[in-house]
C-alpha cells in the first residue's frame, strides 16, 4: 500500500533528518524567554518529541538515561507528575510520564527509584468522579473526557484499569455523544474532533466500540477534510495538521479511514514542514512547533508513507511499544 | 513671536482639515519644525465640526453664491420658533451642538482605520458604530392595499437576508447570488463576468446579469452611497465589496464607525495632538497674506495675518476654492426632536448599540427630485447634540430645487420614524449649504503643495489618504529626507502607554 | 509549546534581541525563585498572592502557579467561614479546598471584618447593588445558626451576625477581584483552559461563602462574560462550554433558580441570526429543545408545531446558505426527530407514519427546489440521499427500486462534486445496492 502513496509532485517529501534534529536542539534554547513560558507543558513535549522520534525510527535521538532521570523528577510524593520540578502533578502530564516510561521500557524504574506503580495508578484513580464516571484532571476538579482518556490510557498501559470503575466511566462518554455522531468535552458539548478521539479511544481500550454510530461518526469525521487536503476539528473551522491525528485515528479506529482522500492528506502535512529546519506547523508557512511535528508525523505513520514506524491509533504509541506491552497483533 | 522668525521652518502647513492634520500625524515622529496655521478659530477647516455659534459666523461667509471662490455656498439657516412645546425640551445652548460639515462614515476595511492604529493615534479616539442603512418606501394610497411610508432595512449580509420577511425566496437566492459574486468579483472566473461591461450602470447589470427586481435593484444600488444614483459597475462592486468585507469585521453588525464628538473633524483634532507633541507649533485665528520665494535660496517668505512674516522650505495648503470642480453635493443639516430611537435599534446579537444609522431615499421615490437623497442620522451618543435629540445631514446632488427637494425628504422621514409614545418629530434649527469638489489630484508648485479639496463622500474615501501619503513622500524629497523617514504612519507608542512587565 | 496562525519567520535574534530575553528570562526566574521559596515555607499570604499576580500575568498557562494563588487565597483572604458550613458545628475544612486551614483562615477574619464595613453602600462592577441581597441573607444566616443561639445573649448573636454578616462582604470582595484580575488574560488569551478554570473555582466560592442571592448576582453577571467573549468569538469552544456550566449552576438549588431553556434558546436564535454558520448555536439548540417542549408540557399539537416552525427555520436558512454544513447537520437533527418515535430523540414522539412521511417528502420537495438555483452544492444531494433513506426508515421498509432510481443519480452527483470522499461513496453505493 505504501508505494502507492508517495509525495504529489510537487510536494515536498518528509525531511526525516531535519526534524530529528529540531527535536533534538528543543531542549538547547533555554536562553529564550518562550521555552520558559512553555515549561508547563515540558514533560508532554518531551513526550510529544520522543514518540515522534521513535516513529521516524530514530528512537535513540534522545538520551534514554536522561530522559528517565527527567520523567522521574517531576513525580510527587502521591505518584502523579507534574510537567517539570517544582510544577503541581496533574493527570496530563502524569499520563505523557507513563507513555514515556512504557516507550523506553523504564516502567520497572518507578519501583526502584520513583514512587512506585501502584501510586501512580492510585494518583490516577484518585481523580474518578465515582458517581459519573468522569475524570478529573487534578485536585483543583475540572473534568474533561480529555482526562478520562488519559486515565484509561496511563491505567491500560500499567495493568491497573481495574483501579477504576471502567463501566461507569464508559457510560459516561456514552452520555456525550451528539445527534451527528460525534462527542463533546462532557454530556452537551458540541462535537469537537480531539474530543472524539479521547471518547472513541477510550471506548476502545474498554472494548466498547460497539457503542458508537460507526457510520454517523465516519461521516462527520469525514467532512472535516477541507479542499487543501487538511482537516478541521468543526465545521466551518479551518484545518490544521493537528487534526491528521484527532480526526485520522479516530476514522482509523472504527476502520473508516478510506473516506477521505489519504494523498491530499499527505501532501497537506508534507507543506506544512519546515524542511530546512525542521518541525512541523498547524498550516503551511507557519511556525512550527514539537505538538504539531508529533501529530503531523502521527497523521502520516496512519497513512502509510514510506519509511516511518507504524503509530497505534489509540495509544497514540509506536504500535512495536503497545504490543510489548499490551500483547496482541 | 520672535521664535517664529529666527529660524527657517521645514513645513508650514494651512488649514487643519483631515488632510493637512493626517500629514501633520505622518510627519509628527519626523523631527521636522512644523508651523501649523488656521484662519478659523476652531480647528478642522472643511472638515469642522461646528457649534451653533461658529455656525452663525460661517453661514455669514458663506451665505452668498458670489462672495468669493470658496468650496461652500448658499448657506442659509433656520430656527423653530422661541415658544417650547409640552413634552420638548428646545434649541439648547449652541455650544450644547457641533454640527459637522462634512460628516462621513468610516468603513471598517477603510485603511484610514489602520493607519490610526499604527499611528497610535486611534488611542485617543473614541469609535461608535454605524448600524442600519434602511431605505424609505413611499407610502400608497391605492384603495386595494394602502400602505403608509416606512422604513427598510436593506439586508446586505446572508443574515440579513435570512431574517427578512418582505423577500421572496426565489428574490432572496438571487439577492445572495449577487452578493457572493461581489465578494468575489475579482476572481479570475468573474472578472470577464463585468469587465466587459464596467462602465455600464449598475443598475442595468442587476437587472440583465442578476435578474434583480426592483425593489432589489433599488436596495443594492443605495447601498453605494451613490448621490447621483447612476453608479457604474465597476465603481459599484468596488464600494460594495467595501462593506460587504467590512461587515462585521470589527463585531457582529456593523460596516462602518464614526469617531465620536465631530467624525473627521476629532480625527483632526487628534492628528493636530500628535504633531504638537512632535513639536509642531500651532496658531488659529491666522491666516496667510502673501506668499513670495526667494530664488536665490529657495525659501518661501510667507506673511501671516499676524503681521509676522515667516521663512519656511516647504508650505502646504489645501484646495479651498473648489477649483475644477469635478462633484458638488447639496446639504440639509437638521437638529431634531426627539431623539429617533428606532433608527438606532441593536438588530444583531452582540453588536454594540449604534449611534449612526444612514436612510436613503432612491431617486424617483420622493416628488420632484431626480436625485437620491441620504440622511445620515446621528444620535446624541456622538456628542453633536444634547441627549433627546439627534441630527440629521441630508444631502443630495445639487439642483435649482436641491434646497426644496432636501426639505421634502425631511418632512417625509419624520413621520415614518416617529415612535408611539413620544411627540412626532420635529425640526429646531436647520442648515442648508452647498459644498464642491475641486480637481482631485495634489499639485506641486516649486517648494508648495496643494492638497484637494476634501471628497464629499458619504464614506472615507481612502484616496484621501493616498494623497497624503503621496505629499508626505514629497515633503521629505524637498526637504532630503532621505532613508530615515520610515514607514508611513507606522509609530510606537510613547512612552507610558506601555505596561506589559512583571 | 504549540502555536497556531503565527507565521513562520526566517528572522533570526539579534544580539540584543538575546540579551533582552536573558534579562527577561532573569526576571522571570526570579519571581519564581521568590514564589517557590514562600510556597516551600508554607507563607501563603497576600505577598506570596501578588507573586502569582505577577507571574501569571506573565504566563497565564502556568497552572501550578493558579494553584498557588487559590491556597493564598482559601488561607489567607478568604474568611474560614462558608454558607454551607455555618449550620454545621464543625469548622469548615471541606476535601474540595485541600489547603484550607482553620487556623489561619480564623486569623484573616479581623482585617477581613474591617474592610467589609457594612455601612458603605457597595456596588458591583455592572452596577448591580450587593446591598440589596443582604435581607434574605441575613435571615437565612439567623435562621440557620445552631440550636446554641437560644443561650446567647441579643447582643452576642448581634455581633455574631455582624461578625458573618462582614465575613461575606469580604468574600465578595475577594471573588469580584478574583474576577476581574482575569479579565484582561483572558481577552489575550481566551483559549487558556487554565484562566477559565480559575473563573469556575471563584465562582464556586461565591456559591459556597456568599448568601444565595448575593452569589446569584455573581453568576448571572458572569453570562453577560460569556456572552461577551462569544460576541468576540462566536465559536469559542470554551466560552461555550462554560456557558452551558453557568447556566446550569443558576439553574440548580444551590443558587435558587429555575430552568433557563426558553431564554437560553432565545440566545441561541439570536446567535443563529448573526451568524448562520454557528454551528455552536444550532448545536446547543438541538440540545436545548427536548427540555423546553418536557418544561412547556407541550401537547402533541404544540410539538407538532413547534417541529413545523424548525423546518421552516431551516428551509429559510439554506435557501440563503445551501453551502453551508452548519445547516445541513442541523437538516440531519430535524430529520432525526422525524425518524425517531423515541421520547428523548424526537420532539414528536407520537407522529402518525403518514404525517411522517408527508413531512419528510416535503423536505425532499424544499430541497429539489434549491436545485433549480443552486446546481453544484454537495450538500443538496447528500440531504436528498438522507431523506430518501429517512422515509424508507419511517415506513420501516428497504428502499424501494424507483428511490434507488434517483439515489443513484444524486450519488453520481456526490461522485462528481466530492471526489475526495470517493471510498465513502463506494461504501454507500455499496450498502443501498446503487452499484
Amino acid at each position: 500500500m505504501a508505494s502507492t502513496l508517495d509525495a504529489a509532485p510537487g510536494d515536498p517529501s518528509l525531511a526525516t533528518d531535519a526534524h530529528v534534529v529540531y527535536i533534538q536542539t528543543l531542549d538547547t534554547k533555554k536562553d529564550d524567554y518562550n521555552y520558559w513560558l512553555t515549561e508547563h507543558l515540558r514533560l508532554n513535549g518531551v513526550y510529544w518529541g520522543l514518540t515522534a522520534l521513535h516513529l521516524l525510527g530514530r528512537p535513540d535521538a534522545l538520551p534514554r538515561a536522561d530522559t528517565i532521570d527527567f520523567v522521574l523528577s517531576c513525580q510527587h510524593e502521591n505518584g502523579g507528575f507534574g510537567a517539570a520540578p517544582g510544577h503541581d502533578a496533574h493527570m496530563l502530564s502524569t499520563v505523557s510520564a507513563v507513555q514515556l516510561l512504557v516507550m523506553l521500557d523504564a516502567v520497572d524504574e518507578l519501583e526502584t527509584r520513583g514512587q512506585g506503580v501502584a501510586k501512580v495508578g492510585g494518583f490516577i484513580a484518585n481523580l474518578q468522579n465515582r458517581e459519573t464516571g468522569t475524570f478529573a484532571g487534578d485536585e483543583w476538579g475540572e473534568e474533561d473526557t480529555r482526562f478520562l482518556y488519559g486515565a484509561f490510557n496511563a491505567l491500560s498501559l500499567l495493568g491497573l484499569l481495574d483501579l477504576v470503575d471502567v463501566e461507569k466511566a464508559v457510560q459516561h462518554v456514552a452520555s456525550c455523544a451528539n445527534f451527528d455522531g460525534g462527542y463533546g468535552t462532557g454530556p452537551g458539548a458540541e462535537s469537537h474532533s480531539g474530543q472524539i478521539f479521547t471518547c472513541v479511544a477510550a471506548l476502545a481500550i474498554a472494548g466498547r466500540l460497539d457503542l458508537v454510530d460507526v457510520d454517523k461518526l465516519g461521516q462527520w469525521l469525514s467532512e472535516r477534510q477541507v479542499p487543501c487536503g487538511g482537516l478541521n476539528g468543526r465545521p466551518e473551522k479551518q484545518e490544521d495538521v493537528c487534526y491528521s491525528w484527532w480526526v485520522l485515528s479516530s476514522l482509523d479506529i472504527i476502520g473508516r479511514s478510506h473516506w477521505i482522500d489519504r494523498e491530499k492528506l499527505i501532501g497537506f502535512i508534507l507543506r506544512c514542514q519546515d524542511v530546512e529546519r525542521g518541525g512541523i506547523s498547524d498550516r503551511p508557512g507557519n511556525m512550527v512547533d514539537v505538538w504539531h511535528t508529533l501529530f503531523g508525523v502521527t497523521g502520516l505513520s496512519l497513512l502509510g508513507y514510506p519509511g516511518l514506524e507504524p503509530v497505534d491509533p489509540v495509544y497514540c504509541l509506536p504500535r512495536k511499544t503497545t504490543q510489548r506491552v499490551l500483547g496482541g497483533a | 513671536m520672535e521664535s517664529l522668525t529666527e529660524s527657517t521652518w521645514d513645513v508650514v502647513i494651512h488649514g487643519t482639515g483631515l488632510q493637512q492634520s493626517l500629514l501633520v500625524l505622518a510627519l509628527s515622529r519626523s523631527g521636522k519644525k512644523i508651523l501649523h496655521v488656521d484662519p478659523n478659530e476652531y480647528y478642522g477647516g472643511p472638515d469642522a465640526a461646528l457649534t451653533l455659534q461658529d455656525a452663525e459666523s460661517w453661514l455669514e461667509a458663506h451665505s452668498g453664491s458670489s462672495t468669493g471662490p470658496s468650496l461652500f455656498r448658499s448657506a442659509a439657516h433656520s430656527k423653530a420658533g422661541e415658544q417650547k412645546e409640552e413634552g420638548r425640551k428646545g434649541l439648547s445652548s449652541g455650544r450644547a451642538y457641533s454640527l459637522s460639515l462634512s460628516p462621513q462614515i468610516i468603513h471598517a476595511r477603510s485603511t484610514l482605520l489602520s493607519h490610526l492604529v499604527s499611528s497610535r493615534a486611534y488611542r485617543q479616539l473614541e469609535f461608535l458604530a454605524v448600524g442600519s442603512f434602511f431605505i424609505y418606501r413611499p407610502g400608497s394610497e391605492s384603495e386595494s392595499a394602502p400602505r403608509a411610508a416606512s422604513l427598510t432595512r436593506i439586508p446586505a449580509t446572508r443574515e440579513a437576508v435570512f431574517s427578512n420577511t418582505e423577500i421572496a425566496p426565489r428574490s432572496k437566492r438571487s439577492l445572495m447570488k449577487f452578493l457572493k459574486f461581489v465578494l468575489d468579483h475579482d476572481s479570475e472566473a468573474n472578472l470577464p463576468l463585468w469587465t466587459p461591461r464596467a462602465d455600464d450602470p449598475l443598475d442595468e447589470f442587476l437587472l440583465s446579469d442578476f435578474k434583480l427586481d426592483s425593489d432589489l435593484r433599488a436596495y443594492v444600488v443605495t447601498l453605494t452611497l451613490s448621490q447621483t444614483g447612476d453608479i457604474s459597475v465597476r465603481d459599484g462592486l468596488a464600494v460594495l465589496h467595501r462593506h460587504l468585507t467590512s461587515t462585521g469585521f470589527f463585531g457582529p453588525g456593523f460596516a462602518a464607525l464614526y469617531p465620536k464628538w465631530g467624525g473627521g473633524s476629532e480625527v483632526a483634532q487628534v492628528a493636530c495632538r500628535a504633531g504638537a507633541v512632535g513639536g509642531a507649533v500651532y496658531m488659529l485665528g491666522t491666516d496667510i497674506r502673501s506668499v513670495a520665494r526667494d530664488d536665490a535660496t529657495g525659501e518661501l517668505e510667507i506673511e501671516l495675518t499676524t503681521d509676522v512674516t515667516v521663512k519656511s522650505r516647504t508650505l502646504v495648503r489645501g484646495d479651498e476654492a473648489g477649483e475644477k470642480p469635478t462633484e458638488a453635493v447639496a446639504r440639509l443639516v437638521a437638529v431634531v426632536d426627539p431623539p429617533l430611537r428606532s433608527l438606532f435599534e441593536v438588530v444583531v446579537e452582540g453588536s454594540p448599540a449604534p449611534a449612526v444609522a444612514v436612510v436613503a431615499f432612491p431617486a424617483g421615490s420622493l416628488e420632484g427630485g431626480k436625485y437620491p437623497v441620504y440622511v445620515v442620522a446621528h444620535s446624541s451618543d456622538t456628542g453633536e447634540c444634547p441627549s433627546g435629540q439627534s441630527i440629521l445631514y441630508l444631502s443630495t446632488t445639487p439642483s435649482p430645487t436641491s434646497k426644496s427637494h432636501l426639505e421634502t425628504a425631511l418632512a417625509a422621514l419624520l413621520p415614518s420614524i416617529s415612535v408611539s409614545g413620544e411627540p412626532e418629530p420635529k425640526p429646531l434649527y436647520t442648515l442648508y449649504y452647498e459644498q464642491a469638489q475641486g480637481a482631485p489630484e495634489l499639485r506641486s508648485d516649486g517648494g508648495t503643495l496643494t492638497l484637494p479639496s476634501p471628497r464629499i463622500s458619504l464614506s472615507f474615501d481612502d484616496g484621501t489618504l493616498d494623497i497624503v501619503r503621496e505629499a508626505w513622500g514629497l515633503l521629505w524629497d524637498k526637504l532630503g529626507g532621505g532613508e530615515e523617514r520610515g514607514e508611513f504612519m507606522v509609530f510606537e507608542d510613547r512612552e507610558g502607554a506601555d505596561d506589559d512587565e512583571m | 509549546m504549540t502555536s497556531h496562525g503565527i507565521a513562520r519567520s526566517t528572522h533570526v535574534r539579534t544580539e540584543e534581541q538575546r540579551q533582552a530575553d536573558l534579562v527577561r528570562i532573569g526576571k522571570y526566574h526570579d519571581l519564581e525563585g521568590q514564589l517557590r521559596e514562600r510556597v516551600r515555607n508554607g507563607t501563603l499570604d497576600t505577598q506570596t498572592l501578588d507573586l502569582t499576580s505577577r507571574l501569571l500575568r506573565a504566563n497565564p498557562e502556568y497552572y501550578t502557579v493558579w494553584n498557588v494563588r487559590r491556597r493564598c487565597l482559601t488561607s489567607s483572604t478568604l474568611s474560614a467561614s462558608r454558607r454551607g458550613s455555618s449550620r454545621s458545628s464543625a469548622p469548615s475544612n471541606s476535601t474540595d479546598t485541600p489547603t484550607a486551614t482553620s487556623s489561619s483562615g480564623a486569623s484573616s477574619s479581623a482585617p477581613a471584618a474591617t474592610r467589609g464595613s457594612p455601612e458603605s453602600p457597595r456596588t458591583g462592577p455592572s452596577g448591580i447593588t450587593v446591598d440589596g441581597a443582604a435581607g434574605p441573607a441575613t435571615s437565612h444566616g439567623a435562621g440557620g445558626e445552631s440550636e446554641a443561639a437560644g443561650e446567647k445573649s441579643r447582643e452576642e448573636r448581634e455581633a455574631a451576625r455582624d461578625e458573618e454578616e462582614a465575613a461575606w462582604r469580604s468574600d465578595a470582595d475577594v471573588i469580584a477581584a478574583e474576577l476581574s484580575f482575569t479579565i484582561p488574560l483572558l481577552m489575550e488569551a481566551p483559549k487558556c483552559y487554565w484562566i477559565w478554570n480559575h473563573r469556575t473555582w471563584a465562582l464556586q466560592q461565591a456559591t459556597e461563602r456568599l448568601p444565595q442571592a448575593a452569589a446569584r448576582a455573581t453568576w448571572e453577571r458572569e453570562l453577560g462574560l460569556a456572552g461577551k467573549m462569544l460576541s468576540k468569538d462566536r465559536r469559542n469552544f470554551h466560552a461555550w462550554g462554560y456557558r452551558r456550566w453557568v447556566v446550569s449552576r443558576l439553574e440548580g438549588p444551590a443558587l435558587g433558580g429555575g430552568s433557563m431553556a426558553e431564554a437560553e434558546f432565545a440566545y441561541t436564535t439570536g446567535m443563529i441570526h448573526g451568524d448562520l454558520s454557528n454551528f455552536s448555536a444550532w448545536h446547543t439548540r438541538s440540545q436545548l429543545i427536548p427540555r423546553l417542549l418536557a418544561e412547556r408540557g407541550a401537547s402533541d399539537a404544540a410539538r407538532k408545531k413547534f417541529l413545523e416552525d424548525e423546518l421552516a427555520l431551516l428551509s429559510n436558512a439554506v435557501n440563503v446558505g445551501p453551502e453551508d454544513q452548519s445547516l445541513w447537520y442541523y437538516h440531519q437533527f430535524l430529520l432525526l426527530n422525524l425518524v425517531s418515535r423515541d421520547e428523548k430523540e424526537s420532539m414528536v414522539p407520537r407522529l402518525e407514519t403518514a404525517e411522517r412521511t408527508a413531512y419528510i417528502q416535503a423536505e425532499i420537495e424544499g430541497i429539489k427546489d434549491l436545485l433549480e438555483d443552486y446546481q453544484d452544492i454537495k450538500w443538496i444531494y447528500e440531504a436528498l440521499m438522507e431523506c430518501a433513506l429517512s422515509l424508507a426508515k419511517v415506513e420501516d421498509r428497504e428502499v424501494n427500486d424507483e428511490e434507488k432510481g434517483e439515489m443513484r443519480e444524486w450519488l453520481g452527483k456526490l461522485r462528481e462534486l466530492d471526489p475526495m470522499r470517493e471510498g465513502r461513496w463506494v461504501d454507500v453505493a455499496r450498502r443501498y445496492g446503487l452499484e
